[in-house]
């Protein structure tokens, strides 16, 4: 497999993962931004754990994961049932935060970053390459499922009805603090564990990896692809990600600019984003359709 | 002063909120000198008239028109500066600000005239006089109302809408306002009035008109509506 | 000692910056009834503006402020639609959808500066503008107060003095004033609440004109970058004080200045910033509605 395949479809699941973890805690009305620091702050956890204590790759993906959840169940003790503004300001300055502390310590390389993370595996940089995204698709079917399972339960109509409208959910009985906690851990989580996956993917990481462009490209990613349903994110964002890639390089160079045109005018024109829970249920009418249809002509 | 003159005609109006239709084909007539008063149990519609009146919401059907012109779809800001003002439900006056400031608001499509209209403000209201510099939040209950309805008259309206003003008011107030609402009839003053005091407002009223769920269900004169049993028993029970 | 008291000094002429675009942000949550955190994006777009005005007439200062308060009137003004549009479909689209709104502008104006103007590279402005080249017009001993603090700190004052006596004693002022204690009743006593909203786009245009010029004095520099640092030191500056609260943006737009300025003082390097965004995190951690309150 070429070298571009493979950042093609590993930075395309990792954008995957992160689009969802700021899907889920808007499942609610919340932007979760805190997730890009979960993702730095496992990333460089990974980093240190791997090089310097010698820790197995499974278990950095796990701590790495359980620290992002960790992070993100503390902060949301404060934030889990703040209005949207507040969530946003904390995933910020904590990204600053982190930011800028990484930045200024020698011990986690600075401005410059870390290099030379190793092979998961023992065997050709090709092998490793191929493990690596097995197990990188696996966890976005991880994910993905349960995503699914949540927003086809009661926590998903319970994050939906305050979405619409917090108070009357209230009268429903809906926690929202509790809601709130569940969704900023569940979403931190999965920062964190983009953030290990991106390290090893990488192979190297650097400060300059987790910008508030990223923040920008995930939210055109959720937006454009509707922030009802998680199938928008999963179609989104390859898209999103692997087009400008086959762009001549004038155009690359105005991917940020494009994707704020597209953010903007999506939200103008088409606010729900183009996958919504209508269309999803005209698709899987058809597709009964034309099941019935078969099973019919066989019989 | 023309008393058969139309000042304002609705016709067939129709006004939904997404799916509730709140008023069912409504018609109605004022004419120029009026008191008329719209008599209604809470949800009858009076509010969603009165603000359809104004401009507030798109009909789904029918017409209105002032002075001749058709405005039904026609916004607040524009039906304000033709002649139309709203005394709200709550008085609606602007707590943080000061009673001067709210009274300049009213004026604010007419501000030259404003002076003119302060000096005639605060000779029926000396009270908003001796006030003008505090906060309306300060105010008491029939302070505000008379505040909402001096704001309204800065604005130079033609027709006045008033929207239920005995609501939260003790009985001594209220003869108060109905009493200076009726001194601003005779000074010129259309006013279209709503209320749950059906007999103090009929008292006062040349003509009436209930609401019902969205329909008029009836109208007549003050005097006929006063003595109409089902009216008496619907409204003027204990 | 000496070095705090400069430094509160020195705190006190950023803490101006911050106080214009907090007030300017606030303006735009209460009468146009948006979350506008790419305004200071726009504002240092302005300087870019001034920069290039600068490099076209060769140096004539006042085309560029010129240039800077036209082009941050317009973009405002043009951006203006956007938000309006969203807001009409209030009820299932809220107040949080223009804060995505304003990400997005943000984007687009903060990669083109990264692309276009300067291939990128951060803008410094000449001495005759920033006023450097005059040197301390206050020297005692530590303290140098340079001609740009002093100017930075007294337009800011006269803007602050200015606003407010916009707000109380105008026509428009009041139905800002109205609007931002309760639309709907603005809307029934005739105050057309588009077109006033319209109006407080171009009256933070105004602002965040002026406050780019200050800028451009006070730090002599502008990169890319300086536009998203700026809005989010704004946005929690006002969740901190709590959004809309006029009064409270004032106090702690200065007291970040004063902060930032004092641990500039004494440590080194990006910390300054590490510190402020630390403290705010806090703040906002301990009290998410804000010290002072919240119109939200």
């Amino acid at each position: 497999m070429s070298l571009t395949l493979f950042y093609f479809l590993g930075i395309a699941a990792i954008y995957i993962l992160m689009s969802w973890a700021i899907y889920i805690p808007y499942r609610m009305g919340q932007l979760h931004f805190m997730t890009v620091a979960n993702m730095a702050i496992s990333a460089y956890f990974a980093a240190v754990a791997t090089l310097s204590w010698g820790w197995p790759f499974w278990l950095v993906l796990i701590a790495g994961t359980l620290l992002g959840a960790l992070i993100g169940w503390i902060a949301s003790f404060a934030i889990g049932d703040a209005p949207c503004f507040a969530v946003v300001i904390v995933g910020f300055t904590l990204i600053y935060l982190t930011k800028t502390i990484i930045e200024n310590t020698e011990a986690l390389g600075g401005p410059l970053g870390i290099f030379s993370i190793p092979k998961i595996i023992e065997g050709t940089s090709a092998a490793n390459r191929h493990v690596i995204l097995i197990i990188v698709y696996l966890l976005v079917l991880l994910v993905g499922y349960l995503i699914y399972r949540m927003d086809h339960s009661r926590l998903g109509r319970a994050a939906s009805s305050i979405f619409i409208d917090r108070e009357l959910a209230t009268t429903f009985g809906v926690n929202v603090k509790k809601m709130g906690m569940f969704l900023q851990t569940f979403g931190s989580a999965i920062g964190g564990m983009s953030g290990v996956m991106y390290l090893f993917i990488m192979r190297a990481i650097s400060p300059n990896h987790f910008t508030f462009h990223l923040i920008g490209v995930c939210m055109t990613m959720l937006f454009v692809g509707g922030y009802t349903t998680q199938w928008g994110v999963l179609i989104a964002a390859p898209l999103l990600w692997g087009i400008p890639l086959i762009l001549p390089e004038s155009v690359q160079s105005w991917k940020i600019v494009i994707y704020g045109v597209l953010l903007i005018s999506v939200l103008v024109v088409k606010p729900e984003g183009f996958i919504t829970r209508p269309f999803l249920s005209k698709i899987s009418h058809r597709i009964q359709k034309i099941l019935f249809k078969k099973v019919e002509d066989k019989i | 002063m023309g008393q058969n003159d139309s000042l304002l005609m609705v016709n067939n109006l129709e006004v939904s909120y997404g799916h509730v239709n709140a008023l069912k084909g409504v018609s109605m007539n004022i004419r120029k000198g009026e008191i008329v008063v719209l008599i209604g149990a809470n949800g009858a519609g009076k509010t969603t008239l009165m603000e359809s009146i104004l401009g507030v919401n798109q009909p789904k059907g029918g017409s209105i028109s002032f002075k001749g012109k058709d405005i039904t779809n026609s916004p607040v800001d524009r039906n304000v500066r033709s002649g139309i003002f709203l005394v709200p439900e709550g008085r609606g006056v602007f707590a943080t600000l000061t009673v001067l400031d709210n009274l300049l608001l009213g004026a604010h499509h007419n501000l030259k005239q404003a002076s003119d209209k302060l000096k005639l403000v605060f000779d029926a209201f000396p009270v908003l006089g001796e006030r003008k510099e505090q906060v309306a939040g300060t105010l008491s209950g029939g302070e505000r109302q008379m505040l909402a309805i001096a704001r309204a008259l800065m604005s130079d309206p033609e027709m006045i809408l008033v929207d239920e003003p005995s609501i939260g008011l003790a009985p001594i107030i209220v003869n108060d306002i109905f009493e200076i609402l009726g001194k601003l009839n005779r000074e010129g003053y259309t006013i279209l009035l709503s209320e749950q005091n059906v007999y103090k407002a009929l008292k006062l009223a040349h003509r009436g008109y209930v609401l019902e769920t969205g329909h008029i269900i009836k109208e007549g004169s003050a005097g006929d509506l006063l003595s109409d049993p089902s009216i008496v028993e619907a409204y003027l029970g204990a | 000692m000496e070095v705090l008291v400069a430094q509160i000094f020195n705190g006190l002429s950023i803490g101006s910056i911050y106080v214009l675009l907090v007030t300017g942000f606030n303006l735009l949550l209460l009468v146009a009834m948006i979350i506008h955190f790419s305004f200071p994006v726009v504002v240092v777009f302005s300087m870019y503006m001034a920069w290039i005005t600068l490099q076209i007439t060769g140096g004539n200062v006042l085309l560029s402020v010129l240039a800077s308060v036209v082009s941050a009137i317009l973009i405002n003004m043009a951006t203006a639609p956007l938000f309006q549009h969203i807001m009409k479909k209030r009820g299932s689209v809220d107040i949080n959808a223009t804060m995505v709104i304003s990400m997005g502008i943000g984007m687009v104006i903060t990669d083109y500066l990264s692309h276009n103007l300067n291939h990128g590279f951060p803008i410094a402005f000449p001495d005759n503008f920033t006023g450097a080249g005059k040197g301390a017009l206050v020297n005692l001993g530590l303290i140098h107060i340079s001609f740009g603090q002093i100017l930075t700190l007294g337009v800011g004052i006269v803007a602050v003095l200015g606003l407010f006596w916009i707000l109380y004693k105008t026509k428009h002022g009041r139905a800002f004033r109205a609007i931002a204690e309760n639309p709907d009743g603005a809307k029934l006593v005739g105050i057309p609440l588009l077109k006033t909203g319209l109006l407080s786009y171009a009256l933070t245009g105004l602002l965040g004109g002026v406050t780019a010029v200050l800028m451009a004095i006070l730090l002599g520099s502008a990169s890319p970058g300086l536009g998203d640092q700026l809005g989010h030191k704004v946005l929690a500056v006002s969740i901190i004080a709590g959004l809309g609260n006029l009064h409270g943006g004032l106090v702690i737009g200065l007291l970040l200045g004063i902060v930032e300025a004092v641990i500039q003082g004494y440590w080194a390097g990006s910390w300054s910033n590490a510190v402020a965004f630390g403290i705010m995190l806090v703040a906002i951690l301990v009290k998410p509605k804000g010290i002072f309150g919240t119109k939200l």
